[in-house]
């Protein structure tokens, strides 16, 4: 007699497409994202972002956290939709993928390495050429039929003259002592590579998860789980 | 991408199951490379002792787990300050056997490293590698089950790969030759023909190479 299968094995078969649907499109707009980052594209960058959600979220580095759509669409625009200079480039890349997508398909939690090259222009010289290293935790939500960024966090890893390495110059580390953003909440996580800086493996690796409760899983120090 | 799910309801038994091995091929390429990147980020951090969930596998009768444990803590480094080895990686290939049970992976890596080894300022280091791996489901979940890092560079930042080449920080340190046997096997050298090792697993690599402790497909190209 032919095997006969179950409506639950079906039913799991079609979740499980629908997960690696998910994968996909989720690194395919990450990446998409990423590139109209690095050619200077604020609003095509704001299109991947859940401005549906009114807890919309982006941190970086040491600026702190921009949270609500008008923070988010504010530093967006400023920062990235800058007019581009003469000289000016920006190469962050996606690598390492490390991506969860929830049983119940609604939400994901994602983490790339990014290796990265820039150059700085400067005024009557040459630009300066520059490595920036960093990580991006990144929470998804599927809103309007697409796999849209919820709250991410740019984690600076190294950011340092090209000639003098990631030892010798740590100058561009940390924020300049100049008045933070009005719209920017205190950071919740920033520990860039330097001489006297500790690894601690953040952000950790997402993990399989039901349902989305919180974005703590980018900063925790538990390894164990 | 737009897929009808309901297909699934018209499949017979027989298609059925041959899509759902499919799909759980898939699935594990997607684990494995989140166990890769897991594994990566332990390995940047370098806390010994420090409790992680194990992704060796440490339940099959090849791994000898004391050795194991016992290579995880021994320090090579006195501080944890300025120490890091971010090793991003690449280039994923990655088959999975037929009753998705054992996978195979090769991955490409550009990374940097500072290394402090007695609290002196650390040193900035380029390095380039692979990682080839084994890979077997253990406790529902994959794991490593082989495969180390393989060097191709790690030089002084400022020196670049032609004129240096550091050797594998361990303690007591290797002689050039123990480090040439070691992890610097198939590393660069300027004055030899680069060997073509690892080779990527090939769809057919679990009919030519069925044995799961069998490393040899990583090596086909090497002249004997």
């Amino acid at each position: 007699m032919a095997e006969q299968i179950s409506q639950e094995r079906r039913e799991n078969l079609k979740s499980a497409i629908k997960r690696l649907e998910a994968y996909q499109e989720i690194q395919n707009n990450m990446g998409r994202c990423m590139a109209a980052f690095n050619f200077r594209q604020a609003d095509k960058v704001l299109d991947y972002f859940a401005l549906g959600q009114e807890d919309v979220s982006l941190e970086y580095a040491d600026e702190g956290v921009f949270k609500g759509i008008n923070a988010v669409e504010t530093i967006i625009k400023e920062v990235v939709g800058a007019e581009p200079k003469s000289g000016e480039m920006l190469d962050l890349q996606l690598t390492t993928p490390m991506i969860e997508v929830a049983e119940d398909i609604k939400t994901a939690k994602a983490l790339w390495w990014c290796p990265g090259a820039g150059a700085i222009p400067e005024e009557d010289k040459d630009p300066k050429a520059i490595w920036c290293w960093g990580m991006i935790a990144a929470d998804f939500i599927f809103e309007n039929n697409n796999w849209k960024i919820w709250h991410m966090h740019y984690f600076r890893f190294i950011k340092c003259d090209y000639d003098k390495g990631w030892v010798k110059d740590t100058s561009m580390l940390n924020r300049l002592n100049t008045p933070v953003h009005p719209l920017s909440s205190p950071s919740t996580y920033h520990n860039p590579y330097s001489p006297l800086s500790v690894r601690e493996g953040i952000p950790a690796c997402p993990r399989p998860y039901k349902t989305w409760t919180d974005s703590s899983w980018m900063t925790e120090k538990d390894k164990s789980r | 991408m737009d897929i009808d799910l309901n297909v699934i309801d018209e499949l017979d038994a027989e298609e059925f199951t041959e899509m759902e091995c499919a799909v759980e091929k898939l699935l594990s390429v997607w684990e494995i490379k989140n166990l890769r990147g897991a594994a990566a980020i332990f390995h940047d951090d370098q806390h010994i002792g420090q409790k992680r969930r194990e992704l060796q596998a440490v339940k099959h009768p090849s791994v000898d787990v004391k050795g194991l444990m016992d290579f995880r803590r021994k320090a090579v480094v006195d501080n944890l300050e300025g120490n890091m080895l971010i090793h991003p990686l690449t280039t994923p290939v990655i088959e999975v056997n037929a009753d998705c049970t054992v996978a195979r992976g090769v991955w490409w890596s550009l990374g940097i490293e500072g290394l402090s080894k007695f609290r002196e300022e650390p040193m900035a280091i380029i390095s380039l590698g692979m990682v080839p791996g084994t890979h077997i489901k253990e406790d529902g979940e994959w794991r490593i089950l082989s495969g180390a890092w393989q060097r191709t560079t790690k030089n002084e930042y400022k020196k670049g790969w032609v004129r240096d080449m550091q050797p594998t920080n361990t303690r007591p340190p290797l002689t050039p030759e123990q480090d040439r046997n070691f992890l610097g096997k198939y590393a660069y050298m300027k004055d030899e023909v680069r060997k073509p090792s690892p080779e990527p697993p090939h769809k057919d690599t679990f009919d030519k190479f069925p044995e799961e402790t069998d490393n040899i497909w990583l090596y086909i190209n090497l002249k004997k």
